[in-house]
């Protein structure tokens, strides 16, 4: 009997068989992490940390807009040859789903917050941002059941709690978090990519088309 | 006939077979998919691809685009409503004659 259910979760996994998208993300957590880092090593209060500041939304946007025009170039010149074009549909987020979603980040934004004055739970931060990201990780783990996005979710929470056990401190420590996993995602991304290279050679698109 | 095999005679024959089942499957999480994607994650052969897909096309469950990409061809294979309707009234019959039959 076709199992449906697999075949549909089969056809999501396949975005992922490539490697490109944690290659992606990965890029965009290290310049994160740079972001992070480059605010740490200018002084407080001069003109060029209140660039920084303004420059947050951009580096985010940017990076982001970028890494989607470089993940789609790379899917053309590197996915749909070997393994055909498939677009995914768009999800649209329900308005009570929106609302929970705004609702879970303006939590955890307060929580950032009220750490961030607290001397005593500053250093806490690179962990709590390791937990938090593997608990992003974990949830999309289950939707996707992709076995080395749970790995992926545990390497974040064991560099986060690291680097706080390092005592690196609040700031250093949080871009190096980014930095590191950004890292870890970019190795998982080229492994799962030389797989995939490996199994799936370049078909000949003149033959390949029918109907 | 018994209730229970009344509702399994009830369901949509064309979307039961199982290579076209795998195939309205796959179109139900995708915009659309091209000839290549398809064969791959079917494993059917060029042939008995097209065969497939053109009776589905013909009860209108699909609709297929020829396109080119530069120079490439391009078979962009997409589920219209009516094969989205079918696919979702297909699950529904045969879930009940699941849970039914135990």
């Amino acid at each position: 009997m076709v199992d449906i259910e697999k075949i549909e979760k089969r056809t999501v996994q396949s975005f992922y068989d490539d490697g490109l998208f944690e290659i992606a993300l990965g890029f965009i957590f290290l310049v994160f992490g740079g972001y992070i880092f480059g605010q740490t090593i200018v002084p407080e209060g001069s003109p060029l940390n209140a660039v920084f500041s303004v420059l947050f939304v951009l580096v985010i946007v940017s990076s982001g807009f970028l890494v989607n025009r470089i993940l789609r170039f790379l899917k053309r010149r590197i996915t749909y040859p070997r393994t055909g074009y498939v677009a995914y549909k768009k999800r649209e987020l329900s308005p009570k789903r929106r609302l929970a979603a705004g609702i879970v980040g303006g939590v955890i934004a307060a929580l950032f917050t009220l750490l961030a004055i607290a001397p005593s739970v500053k250093a806490l931060l690179p962990a709590l941002n390791g937990l938090l990201g593997a608990f992003a990780v974990l949830l999309f783990a289950n939707k996707v059941g992709l076995i080395r996005f749970y790995i992926l979710s545990a390497a974040s929470a064991v560099i986060g709690i690291a680097v706080t056990a390092a005592g690196v401190g609040d700031s250093k420590g949080i871009s190096l978090y980014w930095g590191l996993f950004g890292a870890a995602l970019i190795v998982s991304g080229l492994a799962t990519l030389v797989a995939y290279l490996r199994k799936s050679p370049r078909a000949d698109r003149e033959n390949a088309d029918a109907v | 006939m018994p209730s229970d095999l009344r509702g399994l005679a009830d369901i949509d024959r064309l979307i039961h077979e199982p290579a076209r089942l795998a195939l309205v499957a796959i179109l139900s999480v995708v915009e659309s998919a091209d000839f290549l994607y398809l064969q791959r994650e079917t494993g059917l052969t060029k042939g008995n691809l097209s065969s497939h897909l053109a009776k589905l096309e013909e009860a209108g469950y699909i609709a297929i685009e020829k396109t080119y990409r530069g120079r490439v061809p391009l078979t962009l294979v997409r589920l219209t409503d009516a094969g989205a309707a079918a696919y979702r009234a297909y699950r529904a019959r045969f879930k009940k004659f699941l849970e039914k039959t135990g």
